[in-house]
């Protein structure tokens, strides 16, 4: 209770109200008023005195000043941010934002079309390769064919040749149904054989068919052919021989014989 | 004239919270007259006085959040904003070549409104107040109250101790709460 006495009558309160304290002094008067009642209550009633003292001196404002202030502060509450917009307003920030948009725009314009041009571009190059890989495969094709056509040319010239003889070899005895037919051009020693028209069993892996002639009774080697299954046979042209009697097709081991085995003898055709 | 609106304080200072317009009228109606006369005192001119009783006001109610009543009660936390604000515009660059002009023109008429002022009818019973107050209290408390001095710069004014100043500060007070409460 003494400390309150003392507290109150340093004069502090007074100065307090008056504004005329530091911070410091400001917080520990704040502190007092909460803790003691006796410090809030000597505190109002100087705050009344003096609040009195200021109305027995208060002073009329004229008359037209109601009206302004009071309309100064509608003014406030009802639109407080009129203040800022007129700030706003005064500030010139309308050409910064278009100029970041069209640099933003711009950009994003870039980006699209910069992965437009690549989608684009892959594009192009994939059909590029496809027409490549169709121009390698057409022209591939285009030499098979002109290679077959050349060969085809080739086997037709065998009978427009007038120098060929043509000869079919008949079955024997070990093959009665058999034959082939045998183009043989003395002028230019040339023998051909039409595989395709050959009627011979499909021989197996250990055997093969040899072509011989026949010359003042000598048989003479004229290579060997196969009897394939499947239908791809084509002419084939055999060892070159000048003279010949007679044309003759024996059974032999693979790789052909030096002498034929008379006893496998399947075709023959004689001049 | 319209009608002037009265409320408790506790009613004001609910409505000055909730932004009520009435608030701003009734504040006016109940508290010009007495921040004018302190604003009046120390700023002297008239109508710059009434600029910062304009501007008082506008700072009331923007700052209203900041006024606390277990810090003590409205108007002694007004009169210190008008009191700053006054002392303020006095000190201002501005108003200092504004009065000096006062100063050489309008001597008599600046004199004629500040005597106006003070004798005007409303204050007439302050006669009895002023005799109720010792001389050196009232000098002392107008030059704090009225003038915005600190009680430093009061003591170096009148040549008096500090704790002289606090003392008759002190006494003044207790004699306007024997006076008025």
């Amino acid at each position: 209770m003494e400390d309150v006495r003392t507290f109150i009558e340093s004069g502090i309160l007074e100065l307090y109200i008056l504004g005329d304290v530091s911070p410091a002094e400001k917080q520990q008067v704040e502190a007092m008023v909460q803790k003691h009642p006796a410090v809030k209550a000597e505190l109002m009633e100087m705050e009344k005195a003096l609040e009195s003292y200021a109305l027995a001196n208060a002073v009329q404002p004229s008359a037209n000043q109601r009206n302004k202030i009071l309309n100064s502060l509608v003014t406030n509450l009802a639109d407080d941010a009129t203040f800022n917009k007129k700030d706003e307003a005064s500030v010139v920030s309308l050409t910064e934002p278009v100029t970041n948009n069209f640099y933003k725009y711009a950009f994003a314009a870039s980006i699209t079309l910069l992965i437009g041009s690549l989608f684009a571009l892959f594009n192009v190059y994939n059909k590029l390769q496809n027409t490549s890989q169709q121009l390698v495969a057409v022209t591939s094709q285009n030499q098979r064919i002109s290679k077959t056509v050349n060969l085809m040319d080739q086997q037709l010239g065998v009978f427009r040749d007038t120098t060929y003889k043509i000869l079919r070899l008949k079955g024997t005895s070990n093959l009665p149904s058999g034959g082939v037919m045998v183009a043989w051009s003395p002028a230019k020693k040339k023998v051909i054989l039409d595989l395709k028209t050959l009627d011979m069993p499909v021989n197996d892996k250990t055997h093969q068919y040899q072509l011989w002639a026949l010359v003042a009774g000598k048989p003479i080697d004229l290579g060997v052919f196969d009897k394939l299954p499947a239908d791809t046979a084509n002419m084939q042209e055999m060892k070159p021989v000048a003279l010949a009697q007679a044309f003759a097709v024996t059974r032999e081991p693979r790789g052909g014989s030096i002498n034929p085995t008379m006893s496998e003898m399947m075709l023959i055709g004689k001049f | 004239m319209s009608k002037k609106i009265k409320l408790s304080e506790e009613e004001l200072v609910l409505a000055l919270r909730n932004r009520e317009k009435i608030a701003i009228e009734a504040l006016y109606d109940m508290y010009s007259a007495s921040l004018y006369g302190v604003i009046v005192r120390i700023v002297i001119d008239e109508a710059t006085s009434e600029d910062v009783l304009q501007e008082t006001f506008v700072k009331i109610w923007h700052a209203f959040s900041s006024y606390s009543e277990e810090k003590g009660r409205l108007f002694t936390w007004m009169v210190n904003i008008a009191r700053n604000l006054s002392i303020d515009k006095l000190r201002s660059k501005d108003f200092k070549n504004h009065s000096k002009n006062q100063e050489l023109e309008n001597n008599v008429t600046s004199i004629d409104e500040q005597r106006n002022t003070v004798y005007k009818p409303e204050l007439m019973g302050i006669k009895e107040l002023v005799q109720t107050l010792k001389p050196e209290q009232k000098s002392i408390l107008d030059l704090v109250y009225f003038k915005g001095y600190t009680h430093v710069e009061a003591a170096d004014e009148l040549g008096i101790p500090l704790g002289t100043i606090k003392t008759r500060l002190r006494m003044a007070i207790i004699e306007l709460r024997k006076y008025f409460n």
